[in-house]
């Protein structure tokens, strides 16, 4: 019997007889496979930075942010509300949610110019208490974090980010240093791990620097940089939450605590990265949706192309479906010949298609600047799709050329 | 017996009427024999031919080869058939473009499951027995009409068949090359091929050992039996 080797070898063999036809049969497979890699490469790049920025906050977190008031909704607040988050707030958060294992830390974060010896660097002062470490899951690499002694005492100490210590102190040690931040001088006390940043051009959260921090006591940062509209003004309160299942409790509490204190004045927002990152979930889901559908179309549209051109094919070829029926070719025999032609055609047409998605994704992420990532499991998708597109598109060109009765093909 | 057939008939739908193509044949081939089928066109000599190459089933009738009964075949079993016994030569040659000379050759040896190394071993052979063992590389298009028509015979000899079988094999040749592809058929058939051979040329049915005539779909002479059954 007629061995399946022996068969493709004849498929490609009937290919390469028509190159020129046979590639430009491929065209749509190519363009549709193209485009959904490419598509999916810019679809991934963003998925991951999102998750990147969003991990970077800490999943198991709430972040209560200030939210400026401006013209109509200032004047409708009044004068005494509507001024933002204040040092209060976070101490009644504190004492208004009797929930366990949740972690406070409020930000107090001031642009500034920090000076050692003949450097300098701008940085983002952040003045918060011990627990923002812990809350953030970042990290010392020397020295300590802020402690409670530091709050307590409104100590002139500071804890630097990697890429701050590096510009002012380059590979020497930092610890115990004196340095001058604004107007005022402030020993080292610690030095940050370096934290991998993502700064695609699709960023869902704005984050600053964190490697450009430096953490000084939040009592100092309110006596130090005072913010003019309010001296117990802070921009942002971490929350950790131990338990996850309990966060969505512990918003409605902290909503109703600082409702209450701010006179129901939307000059907040929280923001719950979990959230987030479902709604990135969503979003790529969405995405993913409209990439099929264009594949789908793209793929059937390149599938009746090369269905055409398969038919074209047999029927240019009756005699010799004739010759080989006459000397023992059984039906079978011819039809796997001119399907496996089609898969080949279309399996050609998606490792092709495959190649220029990854050119164009590389194109996309090097002019664009977006964030691009290959998945295999798109890679391979395009390639189980063009293959099934083959048989699917394969399968009635293949019938045609098996069902030629031998006698009439000879004839011809 | 190598053939037997019986009643032999082949109706042919052709739009709403009938064509009695064949109309009752009877016809015993032995081994080794020479035949030759003459006859007009639209005789039934053709589709006589096609029958007994088991390319197809009679309408009615029976047909056995080697003892094997061929109308009750299924068209796999047939395409098995035609591949294990039968040889054909057509008039147009019928060599696939995109092969060379020894591929066409080995091209039955394929789809009887023959393992690489020893169809081209056995094409080679062939292809040196009928003086192209030269050309083995060549496309048909680089072929003359002679040397396709040999290239066409090896590939029928390659199975080593119990019957060659030749429709108007000189068809599309001069006389000069006809005359050669006509020699090499007689020595096949002094080396024990049984050849039966379809042709309207007198010339050519001189080479047969045994001659047929057809019209009207039947028999109107055997050299064999030396009767006449025209009616």
């Amino acid at each position: 019997m007629l061995n399946l080797g022996d068969t493709i070898a004849m498929s490609v063999k009937g290919l390469v007889q028509h190159r020129l036809r046979t590639l430009l049969s491929t065209l749509g497979i190519i363009f549709g496979v193209a485009a959904v890699i490419s598509m999916m490469s810019v679809g991934e790049g963003a998925r991951r930075a999102a998750i990147a920025q969003i991990k970077l906050l800490g999943t198991n977190n709430i972040r209560i942010r200030e939210l400026p008031l401006a013209g109509k909704e200032l004047e409708k607040a009044g004068p005494r509300y509507g001024r933002g988050l204040t040092h209060d707030d976070a101490s009644l958060l504190r004492q208004g949610i009797p929930v366990r294992s949740v972690t406070f830390a409020p930000l107090k974060i001031s642009a500034a110019d920090v000076r050692h010896g003949g450097r300098q660097g701008g940085a983002n002062v952040i003045g918060t208490s011990p627990e923002y470490a812990a809350i953030t899951d970042f990290r010392v690499a020397a020295g300590r974090f802020l402690s409670p002694l530091d709050l307590a005492d409104n100590k002139t100490v500071c804890v630097l980010g990697a890429e701050i210590k590096e510009e002012l102190f380059g590979r020497g040690d930092a610890i115990d240093a004196e340095l001058r931040i604004g107007d005022g001088w402030y020993t080292v006390v610690g030095v940050m791990e370096p934290k991998q940043l993502y700064q695609g051009k699709t960023p869902i959260l704005k984050l600053r620097n964190i490697n450009r921090d430096v953490y000084v006591p939040i009592n100092t940062a309110l006596w130090r940089f005072p913010a003019g509209r309010d001296p117990f003004a802070i921009n942002e309160i971490a929350i950790r939450v131990a338990d996850e299942r309990n966060i969505l409790d512990v918003v409605r509490l902290a909503r109703e605590v600082l409702d209450r204190q701010h006179r129901g004045v939307g000059d907040y927002e929280i923001i719950i990265p979990e959230e987030l990152l479902a709604q990135a979930r969503e979003t790529q889901r969405l995405f993913n949706m409209v990439i099929g559908a264009i594949a789908g179309i793209s793929l059937v549209v390149g599938g009746i192309g090369i269905m055409n051109i398969m038919l074209a094919n047999v029927s240019e070829r009756t005699r010799e479906i004739g010759v080989r029926r006459a000397i023992g070719a059984r039906q079978k025999d011819i039809m796997l010949q001119f399907l496996i032609e089609t898969v080949l055609v279309c399996l050609a047409g998606g490792v092709i298609g495959i190649l220029l998605g990854f050119a164009m994704g590389g194109l996309i992420s090097l002019y664009a600047k977006w964030e691009t990532a290959f998945s295999l499991a798109g890679v391979l998708a395009a390639f189980g799709t063009a293959a099934a597109v083959g048989i699917v598109f394969g399968l009635f060109p293949a019938r045609r050329a098996a069902r030629l009765d031998p006698v009439q093909a000879l004839r011809l | 017996m190598l053939i037997e057939t019986g009643d032999l008939r082949m109706v042919y739908q052709v739009g709403a009427t009938p064509v009695h193509a064949l109309t009752g044949v009877a016809i015993t081939v032995d081994h080794g024999e020479f035949v030759v089928i003459t006859g007009a066109s639209g005789s039934g000599k053709s589709t006589l031919l096609n029958l007994l190459g088991c390319l197809e089933r009679p309408s009615g009738g029976w047909y056995r080869l080697e003892g094997k009964q061929v109308e009750a075949l299924d068209d796999d079993q047939l395409s098995r058939f035609r591949n294990q016994k039968i040889g054909f030569v057509f008039q147009t040659f019928n060599l696939i473009p995109q092969y060379n000379v020894v591929e066409n050759v080995e091209l039955p040896l394929i789809y009887r499951g023959v393992e690489k190394g020893a169809r081209r071993a056995r094409s080679l052979k062939i292809l040196e027995q009928v003086g192209l063992g030269d050309k083995i590389e060549h496309r048909p298009s680089e072929l003359s009409g002679g040397e396709a028509q040999r290239v066409a015979i090896a590939r029928a000899l390659a199975v080593e068949p119990v019957l060659l079988l030749a429709d108007e094999p000189t068809g599309n040749l001069d006389s000069r090359t006809g005359t050669g592809i006509m020699e090499l058929f007689s020595d096949l058939n002094r080396q024990g091929a049984t050849v039966i051979l379809v042709t309207h040329s007198q010339e050519v049915a001189g080479y047969g050992r045994r001659t047929i005539e057809m019209r009207d779909g039947r028999i109107i002479h055997d050299s064999a039996t030396g009767e006449n059954q025209r009616c």
